[in-house]
């Protein structure tokens, strides 16, 4: 069976103007590569975490896999079809198949519309999904687990938490196949968090969804996303099995990643990877390796050339020329 | 043990709204010891931000503090001329906030923002750029004297973060405040910026206020934690005492839905029954009886006080 979504070396570049000289000379335009030649699979009722920093190119990834922004070029097949691009180069994706869930949850939703309303508007858009657009608000709130209530307030008098469900709800009411949720749970506190988690976990069982989870957050990983993916400058340095991941990180990065994560143990003794220099700018992206200048293992040909992907029984991938040792077989 | 910086008592503050007075922040009682760290945690709406714009009297025009006081050095803030607090702010008190990008100015560079700051000395302007630079240099930015003529989008979000607390640190103040500093920071800028800040703060001097929702970053810098639910304190002590040992059933709650204390991975993550109470219309006795699992008939009619010395909760039944 093919994926639900499989994306292969997919490239978004965005253009920059710097100054009037670039201005007054097209041809010499810089680019900014926000995305640099990102590879996933997802399948049904399957999730994948994509963890890294901000401006890491996350955000940008979500937004051109749901046609929201041109690519530059990559393959991208959405239930084994190919997705054509429009004249601008943006994905042309069935919008009733994936859904998005926006990171700023408040934000996202019209302040002048009634939670009924912002819930009935996408049955009034796709036509043909229910026959009584009222009702089937109803029925999502009750899905997302808010009372009727719910129904006559406005964006403003949700709190956090409430309008991640109203955004989520409105994310599945076309019945989507995927769902791409971007940092749903930042600015939530952990219980709220486990709600909208145990939701999304909940539905996704029930509706057989794949979900892409963007987040920063790596102590949600474990318990939601079967696999994981590390970007890092546009790329996905490291991505497998979240369980392979967590135990037997490879690349470097990584490996400071899940060292560096705070413990709530004010007794733990973390073994932390020092990492020295600063992130390279997208603007000046390094040659070779992006981590290397703060990486601990670097070596000459890191400085040189960009690491080839090594792949462990495909389910665990990374590209680095000195990876950390990893499970013997 | 020194006087403290800052001593808050029965601070009350309120909100008026459409739906009435909303009760934010209740008989706050805390104390902050010269170079300390202190780190408030709660879930949003808990009134940790209410807590800190009333401390440097930012608060919302709609805000009333109905009693208490905030002495800072044995002034009360909340009696002080505006001239006088703008004349503390940005110089005893400086704050950092959550992000950097928005509290740096875009069309001016770090080295003009970082001397505009200094508006207070007079000295000319190369000496300030030099000064700048030093600050620079101690918050670990390579190459400061360049980096004074870069713009906030020419560097990385944990480089813009620490431009934020080189500025804050500037004028050596007595109390920092640092508002969700490390939330839009991979794990291991998180954990530079932390440590950058035990440092600075025992270089310095200087106490430090930080709000965080995120209990590990509390618990890896911070000496002392308090914890607020929905506008009270509910606990507070030193942070070891505090996350080993949890008095009051809401941060020991708190403690186990943190999904990082849960090794096995599990899609059923632990969350706190309930929803929080209505600010506006406050049930009687203990505010978190609501959603609590040990409560007892006291509870419902009798507010808990924060007791218990150093290591202190508001709670019934928690052993003192």
């Amino acid at each position: 069976m093919s994926a639900l979504l499989k994306v292969r070396d997919l490239r978004v570049r965005y253009p920059v103007d710097v100054g009037i000289t670039s201005m007054l000379n097209r041809n010499r335009r810089s680019y900014v590569d926000v995305v640099h030649g990102v590879s996933l699979d997802i399948e049904r009722g399957e999730t994948l975490a994509v963890v890294g920093e901000s401006g890491s190119g996350k955000t940008t990834l979500a937004m051109a896999l749901c046609g929201l922004v041109p690519i530059m070029d990559g393959d991208v097949r959405f239930d084994g079809e190919v997705l054509p691009r429009n004249k601008d180069g943006n994905l042309q994706i069935d919008r009733r198949r994936v859904a998005l869930m926006f990171q700023d949850p408040v934000g996202s939703l019209s302040p002048r519309m009634t939670v009924r309303k912002l819930l009935g508007e996408p049955f009034r858009i796709h036509a043909g999904l229910s026959d009584d657009p009222d009702r089937s608000a109803l029925e999502l709130l009750s899905m997302v687990g808010l009372s009727s209530d719910f129904a006559n307030r406005y964006p403003h008098q949700l709190s956090g938490g409430q309008a991640r469900r109203v955004g989520l709800a409105r994310a599945l009411a076309q019945k989507p196949d995927l769902l791409i949720a971007d940092e749903p749970t930042a600015g939530l506190d952990v219980s709220i968090q486990g709600e909208v988690l145990n939701l999304l976990s909940d539905l996704q069982q029930e509706l057989g969804l794949g979900i892409m989870i963007i987040t920063h957050n790596l102590n949600i990983v474990r318990h939601v996303a079967e696999q994981m993916a590390i970007m890092y400058l546009g790329r996905f340095v490291e991505q497998g099995l979240s369980e392979l991941v967590f135990r037997h990180p490879r690349h470097p990065y990584t490996a400071a990643l899940l060292a560096a994560n705070p413990s709530t143990n004010p007794d733990a003794v973390p073994e932390r990877i020092d990492l020295t220099g600063e992130v390279p700018s997208l603007l000046q992206r390094p040659v070779g390796c992006e981590f290397n200048n703060r990486c601990l293992r670097a070596q000459a040909e890191c400085r040189e050339k960009f690491p080839a992907r090594e792949i462990l029984n495909g389910k665990h991938v990374w590209n680095c020329f000195h990876p950390l040792p990893g499970e013997s077989l | 043990m020194g006087k403290p910086v800052l001593d808050i008592s029965d601070l009350t503050v309120s909100y008026h709204t459409e739906r009435g007075h909303l009760r934010a922040l209740r008989n706050i009682n805390m104390q902050i010891e010269p170079g300390r760290i202190i780190g408030i945690v709660g879930e949003s709406g808990c009134g940790k931000s209410t807590l800190i714009s009333a401390i440097i009297r930012l608060l919302a025009p709609n805000a009333l503090v109905e009693e208490g006081s905030v002495l800072f050095k044995e002034r009360d803030l909340l009696g002080l001329e505006p001239e006088a607090m703008r004349g503390l702010r940005g110089d005893e008190i400086s704050m950092v906030f959550q992000d950097p990008m928005t509290s740096l100015n875009p069309v001016r560079t770090i080295g003009q923002q970082m001397t505009d700051i200094q508006y207070r000395d007079d000295r000319p302007k190369a000496e300030k750029l030099a000064r700048a630079a030093r600050m620079l240099d101690r918050v670990g930015i390579a190459g400061p004297t360049e980096q004074l003529g870069r713009y906030p989008h020419h560097l990385s979000g944990g480089m813009r973060q620490r431009v934020a607390i080189a500025m804050a640190l500037m004028t050596e103040p007595a109390l920092l405040i640092a508002d969700e500093p490390t939330t839009a920071l991979d794990a291991t800028l998180e954990v530079q910026i932390i440590h950058r800040l035990q440092k600075l703060q025992r270089d310095f001097g200087c106490a430090i206020l930080f709000v965080s929702h995120h209990l590990g970053v509390i618990a890896e810098l911070c000496d002392d934690v308090v914890v607020m639910y929905a506008g009270e304190i509910v606990e507070s002590g030193a942070t070891r005492d505090v996350f080993l040992e949890p008095k009051h059933p809401y941060t020991r709650k708190l403690l186990e839905c943190d999904p990082a204390r849960i090794e096995k991975a599990s899609r059923n993550l632990p969350v706190i029954a309930g929803t929080l109470p209505d600010l506006a219309d406050l049930p009687d006795g203990c505010i978190f009886r609501p959603r609590c699992d040990v409560s007892i008939d006291n509870c419902a009619h009798e507010r808990p006080t924060l007791d218990g010395g150093d290591h202190c909760s508001a709670c019934h039944v928690a052993v003192p």
